[in-house]
């Protein structure tokens, strides 16, 4: 190994062995600042939040998140059914977005014609990028009617003898927002699990083939198992979207705060958009600090569930590592 | 060059003109350049509101921004002092007049517009009225979840010989906080004792029953949608969006729609603001002719304002004209003109306004 000194080095220009020390100077002083930055804008952030949440902490205490029931004229505030909306709601998106984004995904990058993959993909990115107050908005004057009139009731009629699909009244509850979530999440899985098939080796997936495997075992045997810590991830990413979806489930959950129930056509409400809704519009200091335990609470869920995504996903990675 | 450099120096003496005439316009103008006056608060008096930023514009040279995010915003922003004056239809509690007191510096609630809130409601069917009647007893009943057909006893009792199809009804109201709220509730309380014990007033209380949806236009939208949906939301918004709503019954007996008419005979039942500016009129008592006309789910609404603000004197003109002048703007969006002992009541206000 030898280095050419730069004082010395005629194929440099004059001076410019100062000038390179001064640039990766300046290089690692401005990248390690926006680093530190960040770190210190979450400790910021996760302060205030505290801060902010002290006194329903002192008032409620942990009974805060089990205990039911938003009452701001008797300031008696509880985090209950908005924990179970959140989980539900989250959840329910989840299961309804992840076989449908892999389904895109296949035929995007396995079956489609050629033609098609590229406009195809463009457009369902653009779903993507559809703001949520957009999306909100065609949710509560077309979606919920829609769902309200045809939906709900057909479901209700067919498989009302389990609890999940009760009796359908309302056009917002929570099944209106776990299919605004839905589409919300679902381009986010579709695109990261698009690259991820793409990336499958040729020749695992023509060795597939060549033993006389079909698509569907090719795709079942090959692809999925292959880019298993990809969608997993994939899927930890659109959670934590729907988790945080503020505005679109505001319009059309219904925001009902006093109870738990298995019915998916009742209202229901979930912490992101009781914030988004009363924020704007707390009547005494109480109701402010309630709403940062509440925020206190997403937060700590968020992290939580980012936790265990890396968790998840280092141990797919781990295991399918030692396979191939 | 002598030629070159007299043309450069006349150039520059034209230029070093030009350049001071300009700034001088530009000063003068700007001497003459109108104020601005921001505000933020409900959406309830927002229609007029707006219909007083053109004339404002025009006769008071003040250019008037205004911001409909809510009574509870407008509260926030100004206790924040964020914005000059805010608006909100709710009267301010004790809390939140302390909350207003920024460096010593107290606020003035000033009543300055007058309108009411309408129950919408959708039911199809034949042979229905325009409007349904409907006491308070039974709307309480409603939104108690006590009452969940259209038909019930106590609706068919009231709407005589009405064929009322056996819908079931469903609830709406506020999800966010509102001042529409407040008056509704107010209303509830005013006249169901449970309401009252087991609910309350305000701008956001916990409903035992229905779908919340954010804003008026978000109740509209539901209500519309819905076959057998009921609401709530300032009148002028149920012209405008061609919704039903019903005739409530006053404590006269008599059954009565929003009308100016309407609304002005409950505002006589308070013309005496208390200490704090607010006034309630709300369900008016049943006194002989007193109120026998009048709506029972009226209110004013409040601008709130800092005692002591840089822009006292534009503040006190937009006031004093919107009071005044600016209530004709009103009639037609359903805003009542406020009586003169109210007006004279906010001028006094008015003048302890200062720099």
């Amino acid at each position: 190994m030898s280095t050419l000194d730069p004082t010395t080095d005629p194929t440099r220009r004059p001076f410019s062995g100062r000038r390179v020390r001064l640039g990766d100077l300046i290089l690692q002083a401005v990248a390690g600042a926006a680093a530190v930055g960040a770190i210190v804008l979450l400790g910021l952030i996760g302060y205030k939040v505290v801060q902010g949440a002290k006194l329903s902490l002192s008032t409620f205490g942990l009974g805060f998140i089990s205990h039911v029931g938003w009452d701001p004229v008797h300031l008696r505030y509880a985090a209950g059914s908005l924990l179970f909306g959140t989980a539900v709601t989250s959840l329910g998106a989840l299961v309804l977005a992840t076989p449908l984004a892999l389904a895109i995904a296949l035929f995007l990058s396995e079956l489609a014609p050629a033609g098609i993959r590229g406009p195809a993909t463009a457009l369902i990115e653009t779903l993507a990028a559809i703001p949520s107050v957009v999306i909100g908005l065609w949710g509560i004057f077309v979606l919920g009617p829609l769902l309200q009139g045809h939906v709900d009731p057909a479901l209700h009629s067919v498989l009302g003898f389990i609890p999940l699909f009760g009796p359908a009244q309302y056009a917002s509850n929570i099944f209106t927002a776990i299919v605004v979530l839905t589409i919300m999440i679902l381009p986010i899985i579709a695109s990261i699990s698009r690259e991820l098939f793409l990336g499958v080796p040729a020749e695992l997936k023509e060795a597939a083939l060549g033993l006389g495997a079909t698509r569907w075992e090719m795709v079942r045997g090959v692809i999925l198992p292959y880019t298993r810590s990809g969608v997993a991830a994939a899927m930890i990413l659109g959670l934590g979207r729907a988790l945080g979806e503020a505005i679109a489930v505001a319009q059309v959950i219904g925001a009902f705060d006093n109870g738990f129930g298995w019915n998916i056509f009742n209202t229901g409400d979930t912490i992101a958009a009781k914030i988004a809704v009363q924020f704007l519009n707390v009547g005494s200091p109480s109701e402010l600090s309630a709403l940062f335990y509440l925020a206190l609470i997403l937060l700590v869920f968020s992290l939580v569930v980012n936790f265990a995504a890396q968790l998840i996903v280092r141990r797919l990675a781990h295991r399918q590592g030692l396979a191939t | 060059m002598p030629a070159n450099g007299k043309l450069v120096r006349i150039t520059l003496a034209f230029a070093a003109v030009a350049a001071v005439a300009v700034t001088a316009t530009g000063v003068a103008s700007a001497r003459q350049a109108n104020t601005s006056i921001s505000g933020a608060g409900s959406t309830f008096v927002a229609p007029l509101v707006s219909a007083w930023i053109n004339p404002v514009a025009n006769q008071l040279h003040i250019n008037m921004s205004y911001n409909a995010i809510g009574s509870g915003g407008g509260i926030a922003a100004i206790q924040g002092r964020t914005v000059d004056f805010g608006a909100s239809d709710a009267p301010l509690t004790p809390s939140q007049f302390a909350g207003c007191v920024v460096g010593g510096v107290h606020c003035l609630q000033i009543p300055w517009a007058l309108a009411g809130t309408a129950v919408i409601y959708h039911l199809n069917g034949s042979g229905l009225p325009v409007h349904l009647k409907l006491t308070g007893a039974v709307l309480a009943g409603i939104y108690l979840g006590k009452i969940t057909y259209w038909d019930n006893k106590a609706i068919k009792a009231i709407n005589k010989g009405v064929k009322i199809p056996h819908t079931p009804i469903v609830v709406v109201h506020r999800s966010d906080g509102s001042g529409t709220t407040y008056n509704f509730t107010d209303y509830l309380s005013h006249v169901s004792a449970t309401w009252k014990s087991r609910v309350g007033t305000g701008t956001a209380v916990s409903w035992p029953t229905g779908e919340g949806e954010a804003h008026s236009s978000g109740v509209a939208a539901a209500v519309v949608s819905t076959n057998g949906a009921i609401g709530y939301a300032d009148v002028d918004y149920a012209l405008v969006n061609h919704l039903h709503y019903a005739a409530m019954q006053n404590r006269s007996g008599k059954y009565v729609v929003p009308t100016l008419a309407t609304i002005k005979a409950a505002s006589n039942l308070d013309t005496k603001p208390k200490v704090d500016g607010s006034l309630s009129i709300v369900d008016p008592p049943n006194e002989g002719n007193n109120y026998v006309n009048a709506y029972p789910i009226s209110t004013y609404t409040y601008i709130i304002v800092p005692q002591k603000t840089a822009k006292a004197a534009a503040l006190k003109k937009l006031i004093g004209w919107a009071i005044t002048k600016g209530q004709a703007y009103g009639k037609s969006i359903l805003f009542v003109p406020i009586v003169p002992k109210i007006v004279t009541f906010d001028q006094g206000q008015l003048a302890k306004i200062s720099n």
